[in-house]
């Protein structure tokens, strides 16, 4: 399954350093989820999936991801582009805007959300008048999963097309293509692997996102805050169930993310 | 007739300056200029790739000034040829065509004719990735002139390519030119292919045109020591001259610098080893070898001639014939016709 890299003659104490200090953390990262994924009986895990409530909350965490990242593509790919490719005064501002998310806690998102949009402020009132609401809502966990997500896909875009020359675009406008042709024949078919890339680490984001989410939307249930409640309702035995099928489901996006890098190495 | 006039451009931490050119319909015309001289800039403002901040760009009667580029009926070859990654050469060379409003008929006459005459027919289906340097700039010409554009810009063309290829390169541009009766306009850093290929050019330095004029004029009546410099003259001296010798030669030629501190330039080709017979049209000279520096076939002969230094380019087999070595007292010849004064 594993092999072991191979040395250059004189470099293998260096690596055999380098393989010892990594070890702690790949043991770190795996005995848990390990214990998590076997100590669970078949018999359980098959009656877990079986409940309607596991299959909704779960189908619910799935759809949301999804939602928060079609959001984050028809949204964030603008943004990206113009980041890439414009330099403006306020732009590391900007920048910095995008990953905030990222590094400030996630309670703290649905708290500042929820202030924004909850039931008594302007904002909230307003999307009330158009039946859409937050607080306990699908739209409302799909808003703080963009939240999450989004400088996920921002970020790998950007990075996408910076990567493309701007010369190639000089050159398709310089053969009479305008901008939107450009966008569409020379810089789309060169970055899609970058958005697919972004895509699918936005939506292991979100569906995995659980303090943003519990603050906003504790109900409709999303399979992150039903592992929770079974946790203290329940017990612990009762919550590896269903933490089994999620971290199976994070497994396969993340499976699926790293072929495609594998393959945009190999072009 | 391409028109610019005191054209601005500023970029941070760079700018063009009151660029005034004139470029002459289906001229081939060169913009020459050293690294980050804004030679490729003043290039993209044309196309209008960069806008300019000032100034007017006429092309006949035509402001084209806020003209998007796709509009302006020119084409763009790049140095590194930014063909499309993702598209045979085929696709490369027709990815224009849907944009200008050219009959099915004309465009793949003009198809044919291309890949012939740029020898791609083979490579057709093939992706820029696995194409030669060679190749890949014949793919991008090729995709430029199916348009048949009014202008074509050509950005350093010749410099990613090895020598030999260069050499054909230049051929094809010289050709291609001819036969499409299109105006090319050319940067490049090097004056010798500019020599070959260009009739008319501009000199450019720090974003501003140092000098404007026909290739012979550049080459041969520089007006600055940088242009002098850049047209590949070694020997510059300021004048008044300090050295009698270097009096003598003004004396001779019967030039007087423009200005009173002109300069005095000599080209190290020029200076002849022995006078051919010449003697009345020649300055004779001499002075004592003081270092010998090999250019392969070519040696730089560097000559003390009272206090100062003159380098002179003979050939390998000149030096030595005539036993030319550093410390040997030498005579040396200079045609009145290549002394320069500026």
């Amino acid at each position: 399954m594993f092999k072991l890299p191979s040395f250059t003659r004189g470099s293998q104490p260096f690596w055999s350093f380098s393989i010892l200090l990594s070890i702690p953390l790949v043991l770190l990262i795996i005995l848990p989820l390990g214990r998590m994924i076997t100590t669970p009986e078949i018999g359980d895990l098959i009656f877990t999936i079986k409940e309607k409530t596991v299959q909704e909350a779960l189908g619910r965490s799935i759809f949301t991801a999804l939602m928060a990242t079609l959001v984050s593509i028809l949204f964030g790919t603008p943004l990206a582009y113009i980041l890439a490719r414009k330099s403006f005064k306020g732009k590391n501002i900007i920048e910095g805007l995008v990953d905030l998310p990222i590094m400030i806690p996630h309670p703290v998102i649905g708290i500042a959300i929820l202030s924004l949009f909850g039931r008594n402020t302007l904002p909230g009132k307003l999307m009330a008048m158009f039946n859409v609401e937050i607080m306990g809502s699908i739209s409302g966990i799909v808003m703080v999963l963009t939240f999450v997500g989004a400088p996920f896909y921002v970020n790998t875009v950007k990075s996408g097309f910076e990567n493309i020359p701007l010369r190639l675009e000089n050159a398709s406008r310089s053969l009479g293509a305008g901008m939107g042709a450009t966008f569409f024949r020379v810089t789309f078919p060169m970055v899609w692997r970058h958005m697919i890339l972004g895509s699918v680490m936005c939506t292991a984001r979100a569906i995995s996102e659980f303090g943003a989410v519990v603050i906003v939307a504790y109900h409709p249930m999303t399979a992150p805050v039903l592992i929770y409640e079974r946790f203290t309702a329940y017990g612990l035995k009762y919550s590896q169930c269903v933490a089994f099928w999620l971290i199976l489901i994070s497994l396969l996006l993340f499976i699926t993310l790293r072929l495609l890098s594998r393959e945009r190495q190999d072009r | 007739m391409i028109t610019l006039s005191d054209v601005c451009l500023n970029l941070p931490g760079f700018s063009l300056k009151h660029i005034d050119l004139s470029i002459p319909t289906n001229d081939f015309f060169a913009v020459l200029g050293p690294t980050g001289s804004g030679k490729s800039l003043l290039l993209e403002a044309i196309m209008g790739l960069m806008p300019i901040t000032s100034g007017t760009i006429f092309i006949d009667d035509k402001d084209i000034k806020d003209m998007p580029p796709e509009k302006r009926n020119m084409g763009i070859v790049y140095q590194d040829f930014a063909l499309f990654p993702h598209m045979t050469v085929k696709q490369n060379i027709l990815y224009g065509v849907r944009y200008h409003n050219i009959s099915p008929g004309t465009v793949s006459q003009r198809f044919d004719t291309l890949v012939e005459q740029m020898n791609l027919s083979h490579l057709l289906t093939r992706h820029p990735g696995t194409l030669s340097g060679g190749e890949k700039q014949r793919t991008a010409l090729a995709r430029a002139l199916i348009l048949n554009p009014g202008i074509l810009l050509l950005d350093e063309p010749l410099s990613a390519l090895d020598p030999m290829l260069q050499d054909d390169l230049k051929h094809l541009l010289k050709s291609l030119h001819r036969e499409f009766s299109t105006t090319f306009v050319m940067v490049s850093h090097n004056f010798s292919d500019v020599l070959f290929l260009a009739s008319n050019g501009a000199i450019i330095k720090d974003g501003a045109i140092e000098q404007t004029g026909t290739i012979k004029e550049l080459f041969e009546q520089p007006n600055s020591p940088f242009t002098a410099q850049f047209t590949g003259m070694k020997n510059i001296y300021t004048l008044p001259a300090a050295s009698p010798a270097l009096a003598s030669l003004i004396r001779h030629n019967g030039h007087r610098p423009r200005a009173e501190h002109g300069h005095l330039a000599l080209r190290p080709e020029e200076i002849l080893n022995e006078n051919n017979g010449k003697k009345e049209s020649c300055c004779a000279m001499e002075g004592v070898v003081t270092r010998l520096i090999s250019r392969g076939f070519f040696y730089d002969v560097v000559i003390q001639m009272d206090a100062v230094e003159l380098t002179a380019q003979w050939t390998r087999h000149d030096v030595l014939v005539k036993q030319i070595q550093p410390g040997r007292r030498i005579p040396f010849f200079v045609p009145f016709s290549s002394i320069h004064t500026f």
